[in-house]
């Protein structure tokens, strides 16, 4: 009898996800499984419905999106400016590629990035991942498919975060493909998926058309340098625009949504009161036992039972009774005071003490607007020179200040009668 | 630890100071003029570098000009070629300057020293010459044989004659820097 060795997933984005039974046999593994209990979005689902999707469908996505983006840019052929030369296995790279893609987020702790200030120091989730990719488990599986732990391990962390060796230009340019801020897997996925499961439909745009045009292409606009980088052939533009804007309107709408961002806050705050030592496990055991199954049954029994840890953090988020908004961004207090809502929190807590008061300024990666074009001549010219619309795509931040609902109306008036002041006399002083 | 106003202030001033020295202020000019002022100058901006495709590069610094273009205290400048797409200051960022006067009088000099050295050097000769320091750094001690050698093993594309002088470079700087520092401790 034939085995069968090709298998396939259905995916709502993408139809099916394909793989072998090797890369199967990783898929099967306990650090990928265990990410089938571990959400996407964290509590998002308490405010957008639909998304309760988990890390363990997106880690498939990016995978079928990493392998169609670098199959792409072989077949184009642009490929000169990289160090590829008759050492270069092409199969082999694409095996690593694939399997660094559905590992990227093996190392994320429950609730994602809700909770990753949670570590202890020295630790985050890409540290946690790499000493996964590293553990006996995942090293046996690595040797059956012939692969090096290292090379996977570059690839799923990429130069920011993997910083035991230095990085080839293929080695940055193939991890550029799934962690890239512009045209990485990772972040395809994440936009077309959140938007799937919530219902925001601003996270779609044509990837099929985008991921058609990617080239490896130099930056030469920037003084004939060779320097290359992923980008688009003209015809591709008005795709890569639509990922851009719908990485803006995804930012604005979901994942800085004021009311998502307070839960997860309330969530830290449970697990930090919850947890031995206010910190997650870094021993690997440990670690692969926490979901967030252990936590949302922690947080029911806790939400129950005030002599229990985290009670009061757990019973918000049980009967909806977050801190609401009392300040969000705003630009001209910006012009004023870059940090307004720290400048409104500090205030907020002399008056209100700080129990009742919750600041978020949450950070994000660049979103990186500029990428070389090729155009129809064979010249490349920068993306901005190229596209009025990414020129104007402005960058998302957020500055909330929130207050503890009993407290609102009376915080409201206070806000009223003291923003001004507060704002302007609170500019950062410099220091010695 | 600097304080991100006072921090913000000096990335602002040594934009405004490369360009006045002819740079077109792309990201890479700003990453490897700030990388020359926190590694040689000592100035403590606090940024993390890794060796990347173009050289030494902070993932922490590319999010804070991005942070501050969400700001409005930069803004893209669009150049027709053989410029390439840059960033400028803004009136927001100018105000800002104002507020830290003692850190400003403090780190100036080393900011022009750097501005006049980077000013008007392109993308390429900044990999070479950044790359080069990240190599001194990396081996103290070792002479320009050796890190010229090493410059070739990280970047096959420069050949050994441009790392020589690459490192040349690297080490009068060096030695020219000294005075500067020397200077603006107060």
């Amino acid at each position: 009898m034939v085995k069968k060795n090709n298998h396939e997933v259905r995916d709502p984005i993408y139809a099916f996800v394909h793989m072998d039974s090797d890369e199967r046999q990783v898929l099967n593994s306990a650090p990928v499984q265990r990410l089938r209990h571990i959400h996407q979005l964290a509590l998002t689902y308490l405010v957008y419905p639909g998304a309760t999707h988990r890390r363990f469908e997106h880690s498939l996505g990016v995978m079928e999106l990493a392998t169609r983006i670098y199959t792409t840019v072989m077949e184009n052929r642009c490929t000169d400016t990289l160090d590829i030369n008759g050492g270069y296995d092409r199969n082999y790279y694409l095996r690593v590629l694939r399997m660094a893609s559905l590992v990227h987020d093996i190392g994320h702790a429950p609730f994602s990035h809700a909770s990753e200030d949670l570590f202890p120091a020295g630790w985050d989730h890409e540290v946690m991942t790499l000493s996964l990719i590293e553990s006996e488990e995942m090293e046996r599986l690595w040797k059956r498919l012939k692969i090096q732990a290292e090379d996977v391990a570059k690839l799923a962390l990429g130069p920011k975060h993997y910083t035991k060796d230095i990085f080839t230009t293929t080695e940055a340019i193939l991890s550029e493909i799934i962690t890239g801020d512009t045209f990485g897997a990772d972040r395809m996925d994440y936009l077309l998926r959140d938007s799937h499961h919530t219902g925001v439909a601003y996270g779609r745009f044509d990837h099929y058309r985008l991921i058609e045009t990617l080239q490896v292409l130099p930056k030469r606009y920037e003084d004939e340098s060779m320097e290359p980088a992923l980008g688009v052939e003209s015809g591709g533009i008005q795709s890569a625009e639509a990922l851009l804007l719908a990485r803006y309107f995804m930012f604005s709408q979901l994942y800085f949504h004021p009311i998502r961002r307070i839960y997860d806050i309330h969530l830290k705050e449970f697990l930090q009161a919850w947890l031995e030592g206010g910190y997650f496990p870094t021993d690997l055991d440990d670690h692969l036992s926490l979901t967030d199954n252990e936590v949302m049954s922690a947080i029911g029994k806790a939400s129950r039972d005030p002599r229990l840890p985290g009670h009061e953090a757990a019973e918000r988020i049980v009967k909806r009774n977050h801190y609401r908004v009392l300040y969000t961004r705003n630009p001209n207090d910006v012009l004023k005071n870059r940090e307004a809502g720290l400048a409104i929190s500090t205030a907020a807590c002399a008056e209100f003490g700080e129990e009742n008061i919750r600041h978020d300024r949450p950070k994000k990666s660049a979103g990186r607007v500029m990428f070389p074009v090729l155009e129809l001549d064979g010249r490349i010219v920068s993306s901005l020179s190229r596209s009025d619309t990414l020129q104007h795509i402005p960058e998302v931040a957020a500055d909330t200040v929130y207050i503890n609902p009993d407290l609102l109306d009376v915080g409201r008036k206070w806000l009223e009668k003291n923003r001004k002041r507060v704002i302007e006399s609170a500019v950062e002083e410099e220091s010695e | 630890m600097m304080k991100q106003i006072q921090r913000d202030g000096l990335l602002f001033e040594l934009i405004d100071e490369m360009k006045e020295q002819g740079s077109w202020c792309g990201e890479t000019h700003i990453q490897k003029a700030a990388y020359f002022l926190e590694e040689m100058m000592g100035v403590p901006l606090d940024f993390r570098y890794v060796l990347y495709k173009h050289g030494p590069f902070s993932f922490d610094l590319s999010d804070e000009l991005a942070s501050m273009r969400a700001d409005a205290l930069l803004a893209w400048e669009i150049k027709p070629e053989p410029y390439g797409d840059g960033l400028k200051t803004t009136k927001g960022s100018t105000q800002l300057q104002t507020k830290i006067p003692r850190t400003m009088a403090r780190y100036r000099p080393a900011i022009s020293f750097v501005a006049q050295k980077f000013g008007k050097r392109g993308v390429k000769e900044l990999e070479k010459i950044s790359t080069a320091l990240y190599v001194t750094k990396e081996m103290p001690g070792q002479d320009l044989t050796v890190r010229a050698r090493r410059i070739t093993e990280l970047k096959p594309h420069i050949s050994y004659d441009e790392a020589e002088k690459a490192v040349l470079f690297v080490d009068e700087m060096m030695e020219d820097a000294k005075t500067v520092i020397a200077g603006e401790v107060v």
